[in-house]
Order: C-alpha cells, then structure tokens, then sequence
C-alpha cells in the first residue's frame, strides 16, 4: 500500500473549470460572499470609500498639470501656475493618503473574511460523518481549506480592488478626455477597440497555454520525485541512461510547451506598445490640426498624453484578473458543495449523555448497507456480549467485520435493528458522550504532529505525566520512549514518521489504554513487525483488552486463540459462534480459515 | 520554509559574490543570443526615448508654428519609429524568452544528472521532499532571474542612463531637480523589498502549519472522530488560522505604508519640474515642447527606478536559491568507479566477506569484523534482531555502500576494482516493500534489461510466480500500475519484484523477505518458484520469517553488528541461545499448526 506522502496537495493544479454561470446559481455565490462580510459592514465601507477616493485623486494630476500650461505657462501667469502645482501637490498627498487606508482597510477585510472562512469550512468539516471522508478521496478535501481558500483569497485582496481600480479609472480618464475636448478624445478613443480585442483575444489564448504548460510541469515534476524516490533501484539496476533520457525528454516537452507562451506574449506586449505609439500620434497629430484651428490648446495634448498611460495599464490588469477571477469563482463552487453536505449521523433533538456503562453490547437483527440504496452488507447481525467480554471478529475480506466495528462507534446507523450498550439505544445518546466511552484503535496507528506526551494523552487533555507514563510502561512502550532524544518530550513528525511501524502501534496501544474506555475497538494490523515488537505488541494487547468489553477485528493467531468468544463472518451473517476448542471440534468454516492462517506462518 | 541547510554540513558557507558568478556561469552557453537581446532591448528604450524628444520637437516646431507640412512628416516619423520600437521588442522578447528556457532546462537536466551519481548514503540522509523543493521552487527562483531578470536589469540602467543623459542635455539644472528624488526612491523600493520579504515568507510558513492541521485531521478522521476530539482540534486548528491572519496584517500594514509611498515620490520630482520648468518658459528660456518633453521623460523614469529597488531583492532571493542548489551539485559522488576499474571477472558467485566493518555515522559501527565465505549457488540466510546489521552486510556486496574495513570480494575480485555496472548487472536485488514505477508492467518488469523481448519478460514473471495474476489484469502486460494506475497488493509488488530481478539472470541474488502477507496458496507458490530460481545462484537472504529457513542451505546469525553463529538449524538449535530465542517465538506458530494437522486428520 502506498504510504500517504504529506504536502502532496501542493502538487494539485488550480483547476479554472465553471461549469455553472446560471444565475441562480452566480446569486448564491454572492450571497455566501455578502454573508462572510457582514460582520464587518464598517470597515468594507471604509475600504470603499477610500478606494474612490483613491481612484478620484489618481486622475487629477494629469489634468492639473494641464491645466497648469493653459493657465499658467501659456498666460504668463506665475501666480495661476504656483497654485496649480499647489493643487498637484494636495492631490497626490490626498492620493497617497487614500492609498495608505484602502490599502489597510481591504487587506484586513479580505484577510479576515478569510480566516472566517477557513474557520467555518473546517468546522463544518469536523461535523460531517465518516461516510463523507469515505466517499471522497482525502488529497481533494485537503485542497478545499488550502488551495481553494487560497484562490479566493487572491480575488478577495487584490482582485476587487484592482477591478474597481481599473474600471473607474479607466471610465474615469474617458469621461475626462471628453469633458476636456470631445474631438479628440473620440479621436483617442479610435485605439480602445484595438486594445480590448487585443487584449482579450491574447488572455483567453494565453490562459490555454498557460494551462498546458502547467500540466507539462506537473510531469517533470512526477517524474523527478518519482525517480529520486526510487533512485536506489534505478542504481541497483544498472538505468541511469535511460531513466536520464526519459528525464530528458519530459523536460523538452514542457519547454516545448512553455515556447508557446513565450511566442504570445511577444506578440502582444509589443502590440500594444505599438498601439500606446499609434495614440501618441493620433494625440499630436489630431490635436496639431485642432490647435492649428485655435480649437484646443497645448496644456490640454499634454493632459492627453499624461492620460494615455490610464488607458494602457488598467486593461491590462484587468486581463489579469480574468484568470485570478476564474479560479475563485471556480473554487467558491467547490467550496460551497462541501458547505451543502450534511452529517449522516446527526445527534437527536434531545439525546442526552451517555452515562458511565458496563460495556453490555447487543446487536438485534441489524441491518446495514452504504447510502440510501447501496446493497445490503449486513443481513441481520444479532449478538449478545457480556461486560468485560473479548471478541474476534474474524471472517475474510468483506466479510463484514469492520462494518460491525463502525456501526458499534456509531459511524453509521443501521437501516434496521438496533444497538444497544447496556440496553440504551445508541442512537439516543450524543456521539461525544459515545465515543468518550469507546476506545477505538485504528490498523495503521496514526499520530498527529506533537510530542510522544501530546499523543498518548490525545483523548485525555488533562492526564497528568505520571499517568501518561504509566500508561506506555503497561503496553511496553516506556522504554523506546525514553531511548528518544527528549522521551517524552520528542516531536514526533507528521503521521509518527520517526517511530517504526511496531512503535507507533504501541503508542496507539498506550492512548487508547490512558482513555480508559469500557469498551474497546480494535482493528488488528496486519504487516509484520519485526519479533522483538511483536512479542510486546502481544504482551500489550492482552493487559488492553483484559478488564474491558472489546470487539477486536484479529489477524494473530494468538489474538483468535485467546478471545472469549470468536465470532466468523461470512457475506455479512454470522455462520459460526464459539470458543477456539468448540469452533475447532465444529470442522467448519472456522477450522479452515485456521489452517490457511496457520500455513502463512508455517 | 524548513531550514534545512544543516543537513548539508560539508558544505562551506560561500560568499554571496562566488554563488552569483556562478550563476551566470550558466548564462556562458547563450552569450550570443544575450548580446543580442541587449542590443536589441537599447534600441527599443532609444526608441522610446526618441518618441518623446520627437514630441516636444513637433510641438516646438510643427504644432506651435503651425507648419501643417511639418506635422504630416513627424506624425509619419512617430508611427515609423513605434513600428521599429516593436519589432525591437518582438525581437528581444523572442530571443530572451528562448533563452530563459534554455537555461531552465539546462539547470534542471543538471541537477538530474547529478543527482544520479549520488549513492545510497545521500539517500539516506535526504528527504525526497527536500530534494524535490530544490530542483523546484528553487530552480524557478533562479531561472526567472537568470532569464529575465539579468536583461531587466541591462533594460532599467540603459533607460535610466538614456533618459538622464537626454534630461542634461534639456535642462541641466531641471535635471537635477527630477533626479533628487532617485536615491529616495530605490532606497524606499529596496527596504520594502528587504524587510517584506521576511514577512512574505512567514505567512507562506504559517499557512503550511494551517495545511498541515487540516490533512493530519482529514487523513486522520478516524482517530479524532474515536478519541471525540473534535472541540479540541478545532481549536487548534482556529489558533493557527488566526496566525495566519495576524502575520497576512503585518505584511499588508507594510505594503499600506510603502506601496502609495513609492507611487507619491516622483509626484514631489513632477510637481518641482512643473514650476520651475513652467518659470522658465514663463521667462523664454524653455520652449514649451522640451518642457513638456522632459515632463514626458520623467515619468519614463519612474518604473525602472522601483523595478531597481525590487531587482535588487530578487538577486539576493536568487543567490540564496543558487546556494541550495549548489549544495546538492556540490556533494561528493560517494561510491564511483575506480579509474581502472574492471569487468566483473567470470564465476560462479563466490562471495567473500573478509573482516568487514563497516559505520553509516562515524564513530557508531553496524558491522564489526565480519568474515564470511559464501560458496557459490549456496543459499544463505541471515538471521538477528532489528538493527543486527542483516540488511546493511547484505547491501555491501552490490556496493550500495563501501566498506569501512576489509573487504568483500566476489569470485575473487574486490567490488571495488569491479565497473559499477558490471557488478550490479550481476547482482538481483529484492528488498522490503519494493519500489515500482509508475509505468506497464513489462516495463517494471524489464527495467534492468535493455530492450527486453516480451518472451523474456513473460519467463521472469512465470518464474516469479507472477503471470497468472498479471494476465488477469485489465491490460495484461501493459497495464499501468502506480499513481497513475492500478495499485497492486503487497504480494504482487514483490512478485513483480522478484521478476524484475530475475530477468538479469544474475549470479548472486538478495532478497529480502519481509513483505505483507499473502494468502497461503500463493505464499507456497512462491516459496515453490524461488527454490527453483535459486538453483545455481548464490542467495543471501535477509530473513524474517521462520518459514524462510526452510529455503536456506545454511543460516547466519547477527547479533549486534557481528557474526554470533553459523550453521544448519539443527546445529543451531545446540549451539546458538540467540538462535534459540528467536526461533522459540516462532514455535507457538508451529504448535498451532500441528494442532490444525491434527484436528485435520
């Protein structure tokens, strides 16, 4: 089984894919946005205002400068000419002013909608049952809180602003060039169409590329970790050539590819500029003419030329946003799928909490299957276990052992029948109070980041150190612990990576022990650990489950031998019930799924 | 991001200015074509430069006068000269964007290539991830300023230089009252590049800390959900979200304070410009196109000056990057072949352990004084603990690591006198959890054939035992397995394995034997192949399974990095209390299975 490599999602593209632009659909976008910046209505206000002021300041030095020619120079008036570099002045202080608090205000909105966001996906997340994260692979929800997030995070800071920006300074500078002279503006204007087809034509041919490049990049990424994964054998195996070669190649194709957006976006940036010189041309040449009919005068061709340079950038920025904008939009769909989901298992109006139990399990006649209306896996499972009982499960694969292991810690309700634990309905109680009371070790024991302490005290925040000791000296655990560089205190990486396979078992063994539940599932691992291990492992697991009821889905044969009751299943129904010596005596099913485990280890 | 320079101790710290010229080392391949582009990327800013004098001169000189003949030849002279200007750029955007591909794909099939010369001990000591971030993030770093950003930098100072030149010859005295404001504003541009760059990378930092969070929860799921500790890891996760947030601040506090500041500077430079320009022309000593040219030219001036700021910035980011990467280029190819080296000289696989020791870490032996004869076509099986060193004596004979003391021979030759590919084309390894690539099974399986015949490759898997399973496969032969195919059980992986191993035809075979399990009939099926396979091959064992003593002719205890007993299993059992040990935990096994016999009978 491939081990999960952690930071893998940081390899996932950015799909830009929308495949509904309905309307109903594009209003519920825009709800869930209005909805995140309710809470902050003043400073989206202020971020507002600022930004208009901003945008106004930024378009009136030009026309300052002028009208400081016409006024001033052109007139001989020194004074009109000091005032209007005065007003220059006031307008670019009032522009950077403005600049300062749009620029505050917008990124702490946009960071704080953010987090808020990140927040509620994550706790909606936490409620949602294990049949979800069974349904969808763990890399695509992981890149719903970080890469998603992140795409909305860059229309959200950046994005609005500079749509905002660029359109008002972009109608701003047109309604100006109007009001300065309307001839020549029109005449200017004669470029825009130019530029937009231009421009659009480049972002959408330029966004395909983009995007094939990315995938080419995604190869030579594979390929490369894929090979210094397995360097060892590709030098074991004498494949250093060919492997380079194909290295080689994978390399050429992404450059191959990337030739394409370097052929683009030769053409256009040039383009454009050639257009920014057409304008210079139409703007004297036009304005000339005008001017030789004593029609304008030379302050107002200097405001144009100052103008044209607010035509040029905006566009451009805008074509940037298209790809920024497609993203988000793309990611907020995605986002909001997940929002849409609802638990399966949802706690009663009132179910009240789990009081302290025995650990008396009984199953009558359940049923169960996946979803609504996927076949049927349990056909009517009735068991009846005593406090303090050990059970094995034992059955071949899809037998319908783990499913009972599920249905027990309420990870699923069944269709029909019921579960009791001391004769309380499951489906009464909170799944906290549950599960508080259930110990449940999982095949792989996993570990989060944190210390050997943090994980063994996992389910009891408040253990004391000697508690947490005592737990990992019964399982066995205490000394490999204290042979790490800080025993207890020793960071263990993500998913325990630094602890071996049969010391992270352990570890799992002490947890669960320190919760101390009445009621204890376990699910045997099945890969080998080397002997010294193992025999702890079964030192450990006969002191976890002596003293507690616990339904075990075993594998080791010494597990099996010592349960007081085996339970084997077959196509989801119990054929056989009983200890080791009765099932044996039986020469059933028991006895020959015995002789083919035996065998394995023969 | 990790620091994770520590794990390169060898290398010596270099000197910012050795990195750097090292870098453009890479640049020496393509000295043509970044000649032209330099060429070509100072006609386009003369040309630029031009349009403006042009504009102020037909103000002067056509506009003013009203010369309508005048206008019709510079309005003509304008579009000529913007046409040139982008052809220029077309030209220089070609020629550079090609380049910065070249040179991208040069670093990177580098790296490559070294990193294939590199041996297991690298391996050991570097994560892929690590690695990985390198020939990624840091190349990127690199090729966006080895590939633009150098002819940027040639692009800015040119303009600069033109513009300032032009702006002297306008107005010397206007000149220098536009350009007080220049080291103001690269000095503001470079301090926010410096002290955002920090911030920058924190956020990124903390972000993965929030990533990290929400995969172990997800992956996780079960044992949160088990232990109901949903409350407590939401807190968690609400503590680092909220980092996040604060740091996200502090850099957007940074760029509200810098970002309109950088932008408002050269308004102060224009605003001066206007009046005093305008004075003069008030007084007839401008006319009033060179004013307002050289109010043109001033703007022009703004970009290039924060870009410089900024360039500065990614020049430091850039060496940093180059560093790393010359870390991993600079290692020390450990294990290559001696400059004699020879064949492999022809036998029958006798391999020789002569004293060997042999340390990972100095100071911390794994394996002491080891003498082991192993004729040839025995089968022999190592047996010990974890850490007993079974793995590591084993990995000595195909040289994955040389040994610190004695020697191990192989029908008579030092492997170290022998050609790497030689010896390891003789040699078939099968370890722990095997690697396959993502790739059809035929090409797994003939991975270490060039050109393997499908006829060889169906033989290997039927030894194998692995062409039943394999012809069941959606694609037989050609079915890809992997990330991007099917994934196959542990059982099946080291079928293939073993296929892949055997289609070498080697003289000495290791295998490993720990693997997940298989079911009985394939286990025995298995054992049933290898026996035949390991006829007339020396076979070193790795064992860690009883069942596996079966196989073997004879069977070699470790203990602690040394030889603790040899010998059959019955001799063992006599002599060895390690031996003893081990195989008495076994024996419960065998009990049980004597039991079955019995119930059976």
């Amino acid at each position: 089984m491939r081990v999960w490599q952690p930071g893998s999602y940081m390899t996932r593209q950015r799909g830009a894919e929308v495949d509904d632009w309905s309307w109903k659909q594009t209003v519920r976008r825009v709800t869930t946005l209005a909805r995140l910046t309710k809470p902050y209505k003043l400073r989206t206000a202020l971020a507002l205002l600022s930004l208009l002021a901003a945008t106004a300041t930024g378009l009136a030095p030009p026309y300052l400068a002028g009208m400081a020619v016409n006024r001033g120079i052109e007139e001989g008036d020194t004074h009109a000419l000091v005032l209007l570099v005065i007003a220059f002045l006031a307008a670019g202080i009032l522009n950077w002013l403005a600049g300062y608090a749009q620029t505050y205000f917008t990124g702490w909105t946009g960071e704080r909608i953010l987090a808020d966001l990140r927040n509620l996906l994550f706790r909606h997340l936490q409620r949602l049952s294990l049949g979800f994260y069974e349904r969808n692979r763990a890399g695509v929800i992981i890149s719903r809180l970080t890469n998603d997030v992140e795409a909305i995070d860059q229309l959200v800071t950046d994005g609005v602003t500079t749509l905002v920006q660029s359109t008002l300074t972009l109608f701003g500078t047109a309604v100006i060039l109007f009001i300065l002279d309307w001839r020549l503006a029109l005449a200017t204007l004669v470029v825009l169409p130019f530029l937009f087809v231009a421009t659009a034509v480049f972002r959408i041919r330029a966004t395909r590329a983009y995007n094939a490049v990315r995938v080419k990049l995604a190869m030579v990424t594979a390929t490369l970790a894929e090979d210094i994964a397995g360097m060892r054998v590709v030098q074991s195996f004498n494949r250093e050539l060919q492997q380079e070669r194909q290295f080689r190649r994978v390399n050429d194709e992404y450059r191959q590819s990337n030739q394409q957006t370097v052929v683009l976006n030769g053409l256009y940036f040039p383009f454009v500029d050639f257009l920014s010189s057409v304008a210079i041309a139409i703007v004297l040449g036009f304005g000339g003419y005008l001017f030789f009919n004593d029609e304008i005068l030379i302050g107002t061709l200097f405001a144009f030329m100052l103008y044209l340079s607010n035509f040029f950038d905006p566009v451009q920025q805008l074509s940037q946003l298209y790809n920024t904008f497609l993203s988000a939009v793309a990611a907020l769909d995605k986002i909001m799928d997940v929002m849409d989901e609802e638990p399966e298992v949802q706690d009663r109006q009132r179910a009240r909490e789990l009081p302290r139990i025995n650990g008396h399990v009984r199953f009558d006649n359940v049923r169960f299957g996946y979803g609504q209306t996927g076949p049927e896996v349990l056909h009517g499972i009735d068991l009846d276990v005593p406090p303090g009982t050990t059970v094995a499960l034992v059955g071949h694969t899809g037998a319908g052992k783990s499913t009972i292991a599920k249905l027990l810690a309420r990870f699923y309700d069944p269709r029909e029948g019921a579960i009791t634990i001391d004769d309380i309905d499951l489906r009464d109680v909170s799944q906290r109070s549950l599960r508080q009371q259930l110990g449940i070790v999982p095949q792989e024991g996993f570990l989060f980041a944190g210390t050997v302490r943090d994980n063994i005290a996992f389910g009891k925040h408040d253990a004391t150190p000697a508690e947490v000791v005592a737990a990992a000296q019964t399982v066995g655990a205490h000394e490999f612990i204290m042979r790490l560089e800080n025993g207890y205190e020793t960071e263990v990486q993500e998913r325990g990576s630094r602890l071996s396979l049969g010391q992270r078992q352990l570890v799992a063994f002490a947890r669960a022990l320190l919760a101390d539940p009445r009621i204890l599932i376990l699910d045997e691992a099945t890969s080998s650990v080397d002997i010294g291990t193992e025999r702890k492992i079964e030192q450990a697991l006969h002191l976890l489950l002596s003293d507690r009821t616990a339904f075990v889905i075993a594998h080791r044969l010494s597990t099996i031998r010592n349960a007081d009751v085996i339970v084997v299943l077959e196509d989801g129904r119990i054929v056989e019930m009983g200890t080791h010596d009765e099932l044996m005596a039986r020469r059933g099913l028991y006895l020959s799924l015995y002789g083919d485990w035996a065998a394995e280890v023969a | 991001m990790v620091n994770d320079t520590k794990d390169f101790v060898d290398a010596a710290p270099a000197a910012y200015r050795d990195t750097f010229a090292r870098l453009l080392g890479f640049l020496r391949p393509y000295k043509l074509s970044l000649t032209v582009s330099m060429v070509l990327a100072a006609a386009s800013q003369a040309a630029s430069i031009a349009l403006i004098v042009i504009t102020g001169t037909v103000i002067n000189d056509a506009i003013k006068p009203h010369d309508t003949g005048k206008l019709e030849l510079y309005i003509v002279l304008i579009l000529v000269i913007g046409l040139v200007k982008a052809v220029c750029m077309v030209g220089r955007r070609f020629i550079s964007g090609r380049q910065a591909l070249g040179v991208e794909y040069d670093m990177r099939n580098s790296l490559y290539a070294h990193l294939q010369r590199l041996s297991f001990g690298f391996y050991d000591r570097h994560q892929t991830g690590q690695l990985m971030s390198r020939a990624t993030i840091d190349l990127q770093t690199v090729r966006f300023f080895l590939g633009y950003g150098t002819i940027f930098f040639f692009q800015h100072v040119t303009t600069l230089v033109g513009v300032t030149v032009v702006m002297f010859v306008y107005d010397w005295q206007l000149a220098l009252l536009g350009l007080a404001i220049t080291p103001i504003l690269v000095g503001l541009a470079y301090r926010y590049s410096h002290i955002s760059h920090p911030v920058l990378r924190d956020v990124q930092q903390k972000m993965a800390d929030v990533a990290t969070v929400a995969e172990e929860n997800i992956v996780g799921v079960h044992v949160v959900k088990s232990f109901a500790q949903e409350q407590a890891e939401q807190a968690k996760f609400e503590v680092r979200s909220q980092s996040v947030f604060r740091q996200s601040v502090l850099a957007n506090r940074q760029r509200a304070f810098y970002v309109p500041l950088i932008s408002f500077i050269p308004l102060l430079a224009q605003a001066g410009v206007l009046l005093y320009g305008g004075y003069q022309v008030i007084h007839g000593q401008m006319a009033i196109g060179d004013f307002i040219a050289f109010n043109l030219l001033l703007s022009m001036l703004v970009m290039p000056l924060r870009m410089l700021g900024m360039w500065i910035g990614q020049a430091q980011r850039a060496t940093a990057s180059g560093e790393r990467i010359f870390q991993v280029m600079d290692e020390p190819e450990e294990v290559t072949d001696a400059p004699d080296a020879v064949d492999l000289p022809a036998g029958d696989g006798v391999v020789r352990f002569e004293n060997v020791s042999f340390a990972y870490v100095p100071g911390r032996l794994v394996l002491e004084e080891i003498d082991l004869p192993i004729d040839a076509g025995r089968t022999v099986a190592l047996i010990g603990h974890t850490g007993s060193g079974k793995t590591t004596l084993a990995s000595l004979v195909p040289r994955f690591y040389d040994v610190l003391e004695g020697r191990v021979t192989i029908d008579g030759a030092d492997v170290r006198d022998v050609k790497l590919a030689s010896l390891r084309s003789q040699i078939g390894v099968i370890s722990q959890d095997p690697f396959l690539f993502s790739a059809a099974v035929r090409e797994n399986i003939g991975f270490g054939v060039t050109a393997a015949t499908d006829a060889q490759v169906e033989q290997a898997a039927r030894l194998a035992q692995a062409h039943e399973f394999i012809a069941k496969l959606p694609d037989g032969y050609d079915t890809v397995i992997g990330e991007r195919g099917i994934t196959l059980s542990g059982g099946q992986r080291q079928r293939i394995a073993i296929a892949r191993a055997l289609i070498v035809d080697p003289r000495i075979l290791i295998l490993d034997d720990a693997t997940a399990s298989v079911d009985a009939t394939t286990e025995a099926h298995i054992r049933l192949g290898l026996r035949e396979v390991m006829k007339g091959r020396t076979t070193i064992i790795i064992a860690h399974r009883l069942s596996t003593i079966a196989l073997a002719d004879e069977l070699v205890v470790l203990e602690a990095g040394r030889l603790a007993a040899r010998g059959t299993h019955e001799e063992l059992i006599e002599t060895s209390p390690v031996y003893r040990e081990i195989y008495e935990h076994g024996l419960l096994e065998h009990e049980l299975v004597e039991q079955v016999e019995a119930a059976a009978s």
